[in-house]
């Protein structure tokens, strides 16, 4: 059948393979460096994280993903520091020619005797306060960027602990985190998130606005200016809404798996050997079920973006002069279809950022699988044996 | 089917506990906030001390946070359980009857959803089924860029460019008002059921159920096709994983036609079908803000949104309690579906 004939083929290593190998091989030297004959030990793991990445080339959708987030964080990261306008450049003030500009527009500002003063270029076109939507953009990216780095980095630990904790120990603690993790499941996560990121700011500006060093860290997280430290509070309010939103789905996941995980013969043989409970947890039960979360982590970097940027679109999140993408995009509705760039633009960012989140989520769970690497790791095997 | 009837119990026990949950969890988030909801609700600045004061006594706002609690909650069961909603929990800003309000709005709410499941049933079933069927072909791939693309799309903007199309250019939707049939105003309808689309279809009303379906189409469609494309790869999946198992092996040796293994096949793959499609409309009834905004359709999460801006917080109790409930109700049903449909489940 066709199994056999694609079995007889080798595995030909394409540039982006041996790019790979070359990466896989400085982390590990990397490693060794810090702790000597790490990747002689770990020898099979290495082979298993090439092989991961020769799955991951092979399928087209996954590259376009890494592209589209490469480029996400890239933009995130340097946007704003490459903006041709900073977000608080309001050229309609002094200049009114500036108002609503469409896309590629040049617009030349002349004095009263006729020379040219200034000219502006406007790749995107401009919002109502002549500002240009390209760089609001920009702006925007790193925005989205934060808040989901910040959503994952703080929301899904927590998911995962309640989880461990609830599905290891059982009984009361078990019922008692299960029972909180079901009322907030009871809930749409939206309305949750809509609540909570409303109510919030009244709390978080007062410490913000006394605290000099979070008006400092925050500035250079969202790339804004110290004076619009007073608009920190409704983006840090959507971070904290999203996180309150976003544990539950983790502790349900983490304590189903860890039922089944804890009751496995080598979970046994380490509690026999006097390993301690969280040393059981963490090194021996969490890498066994993972998995599925690494997958669903890398869907839900999309869905955080997606969220952060409806509820921009609500009104709330980033305020006047601040821009995030879904900010934009409500600034903007008013005038479309008339000014459609202030709508498509910043609204074809975010489709893009999140489908290349997705596209990768969606390629990983290919290449997490077992099966996969394995069927590519005996092409490779076979290609060796030819080689010599 | 004793069991059944005790799973039934054991869940409405713990429906219960969940519910006060979702009350207690929304009522703290609405007492963090510090300003004074007492002067906004009599007008802001300029509001006559007295009218503050009458309506700090009335919604008891200087007691402590259960005193309110229990306030609040009394002010909904007595609209559920007095005949003419005496002592129920009227709105402070429209000075009705909060449950009125919302129950005014939900209708609109519901027929976003029924026409949204219509799109998602009729789009994500058939992807679903010749994806598992042509699997790893062309065709395959198709559906789940498709499935891949419709998660990612922000409805503020696919609905932006959908109205572009579909309203500015083609004219084939409507865009305000919401269309109720004729029959209400004169009261002849045979049923009412206060849903307008029904009410339309039982009076034979077929201009406005018309006028109901290009007002609806669009926002249906464009809330449902994220998730139609959910549905596409669940159904896919749920069908290859019946299809590679051992009682389908077992008909194909005996020889049974390939209509009757793909039957066989599609009831087991009913079970987690079922589910997402219930946990899906679960997630419609409970509020399509985005959709109900970009197209202007007075719904409860319209009206959800608008009042957690206006500091209104019997109005946002009332909605998420609503929202809340019926999430509960289907995941419910949904369970109870299981059972139906598959021998299989015990409790």
């Amino acid at each position: 059948m066709g199994s056999s004939i694609a079995s007889k083929e080798t595995y030909e290593k394409k540039i982006l393979d041996r790019f790979s190998d070359k990466l896989v091989d400085s982390i590990t030297n990397l490693i060794d460096k810090v702790k000597p004959g790490w990747s002689e030990r770990n020898k099979s793991k290495v082979d298993e994280w090439k092989l991961m990445f020769y799955a991951f080339n092979r399928s087209p959708p996954g590259i376009i993903g890494a592209i589209l987030i490469i480029s996400f964080i890239l933009i995130g990261l340097f946007g704003p520091y490459v903006a041709p306008y900073s977000y608080r450049e309001f050229l309609y003030i002094e200049y009114p020619d500036t108002y609503l500009v469409p896309p590629g527009s040049t617009v030349t500002i002349t004095n009263k005797q006729g020379d040219i003063v200034k000219v502006f270029n406007f790749p995107l076109g401009t919002d109502k306060y002549g500002r240009d939507l390209l760089s609001l953009i920009l702006y925007g990216a790193r925005v989205s960027l934060i808040v989901s780095l910040i959503v994952i980095l703080l929301g899904v630990p927590v998911g995962i602990l309640l989880g461990l904790v609830a599905g290891y120990f059982g009984g009361k603690v078990d019922e008692v985190i299960m029972r909180i993790t079901d009322i907030f499941l009871a809930f749409p996560a939206l309305i949750l998130a809509i609540a909570f990121a409303s109510v919030l700011p009244e709390r978080i500006r007062p410490i913000i606005i006394q605290s000099g060093i979070l008006k400092q860290v925050f500035s250079v997280f969202f790339a804004a200016d110290v004076r619009d430290a007073a608009n920190f509070a409704p983006i840090l309010s959507v971070i904290l809404a999203i996180i309150l939103v976003w544990w539950p789905p983790y502790t349900r996941i983490i304590r189903g798996s860890v039922l089944s995980a804890k009751e496995n013969l080598y979970v046994e043989a380490a509690k026999a050997l006097g390993v301690s409970t969280w040393k059981i947890l963490f090194k021996h039960i969490l890498p066994n079920i993972i998995s599925p979360v690494l997958v669903l982590i890398t869907l839900d970097i999309g869905s955080v973006i997606l969220m952060e940027a409806s509820l921009s679109f609500l009104g709330l999140g980033a305020q006047d002069p601040m821009v995030d993408w879904g900010k934009i995009v409500y600034d903007g509705a008013q005038y479309f279809p008339d000014r459609w760039w202030l709508v498509i633009f910043p609204g074809l960012a975010t489709f893009l950022a999140v489908l290349g989140w997705n596209l990768i989520g969606d390629t990983l769970r290919d290449v997490l699988d077992p099966r996969t690497r394995r069927s590519i790791e005996f092409k490779v095997k076979r290609g060796k044996a030819e080689e010599k | 089917m004793a069991g059944l009837k005790e799973y039934l119990i054991r869940r409405l026990i713990t429906f219960i506990p969940t519910i006060i949950g979702v009350t207690i969890i929304v009522f703290l988030i609405a007492n963090v906030i510090p300003a004074d909801p007492a002067r906004a609700w009599a007008g802001g600045e300029r509001a006559r001390p007295e009218v503050i004061e009458r309506i700090r006594k009335m919604y008891h706002l200087d007691d402590p946070w259960y005193i309110q609690y229990i306030f609040v909650m009394k002010g909904i069961l007595n609209y559920f359980i007095n005949p003419n909603h005496e002592g129920a929990l009227i709105d402070p800003l429209t000075s009705r009857y909060v449950f009125d309000d919302i129950f005014l709005r939900f209708p609109t709410t519901l027929q976003l959803a029924i026409f949204a499941e219509v799109f998602i049933l009729s789009i994500g079933i058939p992807l679903g089924l010749i994806s598992a069927l042509k699997k790893d072909t062309l065709l395959d791939t198709f559906v789940r860029i498709f499935a891949l693309i419709g998660v990612s799309l922000p409805i503020f903007w696919i609905g932006y460019i959908f109205i572009w199309i579909f309203f500015t250019n083609l004219g084939w939707t409507t865009l305000a008002g919401v269309p109720v049939p004729k029959c209400y105003e004169t009261g002849t309808c045979p049923i009412t059921t206060h849903i307008p689309l029904f009410d339309a279809i039982f009076a034979g009303e077929f201009d406005t159920l018309m006028q109901i379906i290009k007002r609806f189409w669009l926002p249906g469609f464009t809330l449902g096709l994220g998730y139609a494309g959910v549905l596409a790869r669940i159904v896919r999946n749920s069908f290859l994983d019946a299809l590679n198992s051992d009682f389908i092996e077992f008909a194909k040796a005996k020889g049974l036609p390939k209509r009757w293994i793909w039957k066989h096949a599609l009831k087991n793959a009913m079970v987690p079908i079922i589910t997402v499609i219930g946990l899906q409309f679960g997630g419609l009834l409970g509020g399509a803000y985005i959709t109900e905004t970009v197209f202007g359709l007075p719904g409860v999460g319209r009206y959800a949104v608008q009042a957690i801006s206006n500091l209104d917080m019997p109005a946002v109790i009332g909605a998420t309690l609503l929202f809340s409930f019926l999430y509960v109700t289907v995941n419910l049903i949904v369970d109870i579906t299981y059972s139906i449909i598959d021998p299989r489940v015990r409790y």
